[in-house]
């Protein structure tokens, strides 16, 4: 799959419908549909859901995408291909959608332990009730594969545009990222 | 003084027979208290006696939480019930201060919603839904701390970083004004102060690298009138080695004038946010408030410096803005031990004895501070109402524990103080934690700790009520609680105070002894300051039931109100 989105990159980087001087709102999401679902649930597991998610925080992302900050070998030359206001018009758009319902379940023992370490990192202070507002992301309901990868991401340095994730989840065992990513895809 | 209690005494019986409407267009509006439902200045600068109302969002201009009225006391409390609950709309965190004019309560909820009730029913009579805009960047839930009233109007900060002015009879806008970029970082959940037709808010933000301030509006208008900046261009200070209690806080000073000669005055993106309201002095037209921590919190490596005015007690001329004092407690802080809880005027002794006007301040270190107003200079400080263990521990790459942990001591919390038995009143968290550092350049918005500090789940957590002789400085009694702290305190004539728990329990205390004298299950959180009224010869004790996002107590959507049952 990854190698998929890789193949999509590198074509979109040679293909002039997106390119700014002809930038059509339609193509552009299309092109983000490949990989992220035609109706919001995306194609592997790890991919983020991006329907109905918060509008900053998509924006945000495209532009760390584009400057690098997020380093992806996927997303970056395709974010890069857009202006900030394209960039809006992206996030305007899937913000709107629904967020889609995905199937996840919880192992016996996962509520505590992920309960402990919610506490432990003060999640809630931030993340609050876990819908995401502006520039926070939702945690509800998301896929387990992409909660995990982007918690280890964070842990391990491999996701770097939110820097202060990286002492945080450092404080996390391998057990208790597990258990928090089924716990809150179940939310 | 007589004629005047006997007029607002018949504006009241009023209001009896008729009903607040009818009341308002009976009452002649040349009376002292207007019509009751409009705030005059008077009625603002009177609110520490005035035993109808709650005008101000710590009670009166002084901050002391100190209610007037003695219906219910310690002999009756035991027969306080819930005389009605009014549900909102939002079901989540909740730390609104409810404001009560002449029988109407205004409280606010999450995400800048506002709500006019009858304080003797619970009846709605508007609800405000602000237009919150696409961009708001807050640290510790999408709270907000209520309103404020002067006029025919009501007046509240949002998240994303507006002040409205609303009509009171309507909850209809009637301006909003950008207190400054949301995308920086900065946003609002403080309850505005007002006074002498200025509007005075803070700002948060000091987890995101903005530059702190505390800013006067105009209120018929919104136009800006003054800007005092909590960073000064010059934030260097004095190279302090030791903090307001006298611990070495184990500066590298050396290290830090290096990386100042190379890197030079980190004033623009310094923090210092103004998370609650200014204490009002109305003898000397000053206003004294407490300015937040240093960003990014844990990393001093890029803020060399004492980075003033962080971790401050500072006064400054109220319809200038201009600075008259500081006094600073942790310089160059690498703790997010700042100084959050709003500041109390009172009458304090000073160290040879002598009554002295004098602030006082609940320091997220665990320590009630007492200050002399007219230099900000200390008194004296308290006994730590928190255990204090291996303050100070600097931050490390892998984590170092220490308590108090960054919640405080006392967060923003308000104090109230019985002025008669001189006693402040705080409530504490006992919450170890580990500071890790890890640095990062200025993320232009983004949240910026620069590090980060973890709650150590296996190791117990709870909270006090402390009592706290401000004269002396001992800790008069204290009173451990299930969990951590957060919200607020009442005390009363009645010799009561009220404060809520994290599990739903909300108590009175006998304030002298700290007896817990009543408790009430509110079913969520009781993370929200306290407020007191009378209507119809009621003394009611109101607050939200809303839970708490920085804790992660059990959120609600409750307003509470009790009385005495007939």
């Amino acid at each position: 799959m990854r190698h998929l989105a890789a193949l999509i990159s590198a074509s979109l980087a040679a293909t002039p419908a997106v390119a700014q001087d002809a930038f059509v709102l339609e193509d552009a999401v299309a092109l983000c549909a490949t990989c992220h679902g035609e109706e919001g649930k995306p194609i592997d597991p790890e991919y983020p859901i991006i329907w109905g998610e918060q509008y900053f925080y998509i924006y945000t992302q495209l532009r760390d995408f584009a400057a690098g900050r997020r380093a992806s070998d996927v997303m970056t030359p395709m974010a890069a291909q857009f202006s900030r206001d394209q960039m809006k018009a992206i996030a305007e758009y899937f913000a709107a959608r629904p967020w889609p319902t995905i199937e996840a379940s919880m192992e016996e023992g996962d509520a505590a332990i992920a309960e402990k370490g919610i506490t432990g990192g003060q999640c809630s202070a931030c993340h609050g009730k876990w819908q995401g507002d502006s520039r926070i992301p939702r945690l509800a309901g998301r896929q387990p594969g992409y909660l995990r990868k982007t918690m280890h991401d964070f842990k391990n340095e491999v996701r770097t545009n939110a820097p202060d994730k990286t002492s945080t989840m450092k404080q996390l065992d391998d057990q208790t990222i597990d258990a928090l990513a089924r716990y809150l895809a179940t939310l | 003084m007589k004629l005047l209690r006997f007029t607002l005494a018949a504006a009241m019986a009023a209001t009896l027979t008729g009903g607040a409407v009818s009341a308002q267009e009976e009452t002649s509006a040349s009376t002292l208290y207007g019509d009751l439902s409009h705030v005059t200045q008077d009625m603002l600068d009177r609110a520490a006696g005035d035993g109808n109302n709650f005008l101000h969002t710590n009670g009166n201009y002084h901050q002391t939480r100190y209610y007037p009225a003695r219906q219910i006391n310690t002999d009756n409390v035991r027969g306080l019930r819930p005389a009605w609950i009014f549900q909102t709309e939002i079901v989540d965190t909740m730390e609104t201060s409810p404001i009560v004019v002449n029988g109407i309560m205004y409280v606010t909820t999450a995400f800048n919603h506002v709500y006019a009730l009858d304080a003797r029913t619970g009846r709605q009579i508007w609800h405000h839904k602000h237009n919150m805009g696409p961009v708001t960047t807050y640290c510790c839930g999408p709270n907000n701390r209520g309103v404020a009233v002067s006029g025919d109007r009501v007046f509240m900060g949002t998240l994303d970083a507006k002040l409205v002015a609303l009509d009171a009879k309507t909850g209809k806008q009637l301006w909003e004004t950008q207190i400054a970029d949301p995308e920086l970082g900065y946003s609002e959940t403080m309850a505005p102060t007002v006074v002498n037709d200025m509007v005075l808010i803070g700002t948060n933000g000091g987890e995101y690298g903005i530059r702190g301030f505390v800013k006067a509006f105009d209120a018929a208008t919104g136009e800006l009138k003054w800007t005092f900046h909590t960073i000064p261009e010059n934030s260097v200070g004095v190279w302090a080695t030791h903090d307001a209690t006298g611990r070495d806080m184990l500066r590298d000073i050396e290290a830090e004038k290096a990386a100042l000669a190379k890197m030079g005055d980190p004033y623009e993106t310094l923090g210092g946010g103004v998370w609650q309201n200014p204490a009002v002095d109305l003898e000397t037209n000053r206003i004294y408030f407490v300015v937040g921590n240093p960003s990014p919190d844990l990393d001093g490596s890029l803020r060399p410096g004492d980075n003033l005015y962080t971790d401050s007690l500072v006064a400054v001329d109220m319809n200038t803005g201009e600075y008259i004092c500081h006094f600073q407690y942790i310089a160059h802080d690498v703790w997010d031990l700042d100084a959050v809880s709003p500041p109390i005027i009172t009458t304090v002794k000073d160290g040879g004895g002598n009554d002295v006007k004098g602030i006082l301040h609940a320091g997220k270190t665990g320590y009630v501070y007492v200050h002399k107003a007219d230099d900000c200079s200390l008194i004296r400080f308290s006994e730590p109402m928190v255990s204090q263990e291996g303050r100070w521990t600097l931050p490390t790459a892998e984590g170092a524990r220490m308590l108090p942990g960054a919640n405080g001591g006392v967060e923003w919390s308000p104090m109230a103080i019985d002025p008669n038995l001189h006693l402040s009143y705080a409530i504490n968290l006992h919450q170890p934690m580990t500071y890790t550092v890890k640095s990062s350049p200025y993320p232009e918005g983004k949240l910026w700790l620069g590090g980060s500090f973890d709650v150590i789940p296996e190791e117990e957590q709870w909270g006090n009520v402390s009592a706290v002789d401000y004269n002396t400085g001992k800790i008069r009694w204290k009173v451990r609680t299930e969990q951590p702290m957060i919200g607020g305190i009442l005390a009363t004539a009645g010799g009561l105070v009220f404060t809520g728990e994290g599990n739903g329990l909300f108590k009175a205390y006998d304030s002298a002894t700290g007896s817990e004298l009543w408790r009430f299950q509110a079913g969520a959180g009781v993370n929200a300051p306290p407020s007191s009224y009378t209507v119809d010869g009621k003394q009611y004790i109101v607050v939200a039931a809303g839970g708490n996002a920085q804790l992660n107590y059990k959120r609600g959507n409750n307003i509470i109100a009790f009385t005495l049952a007939d």
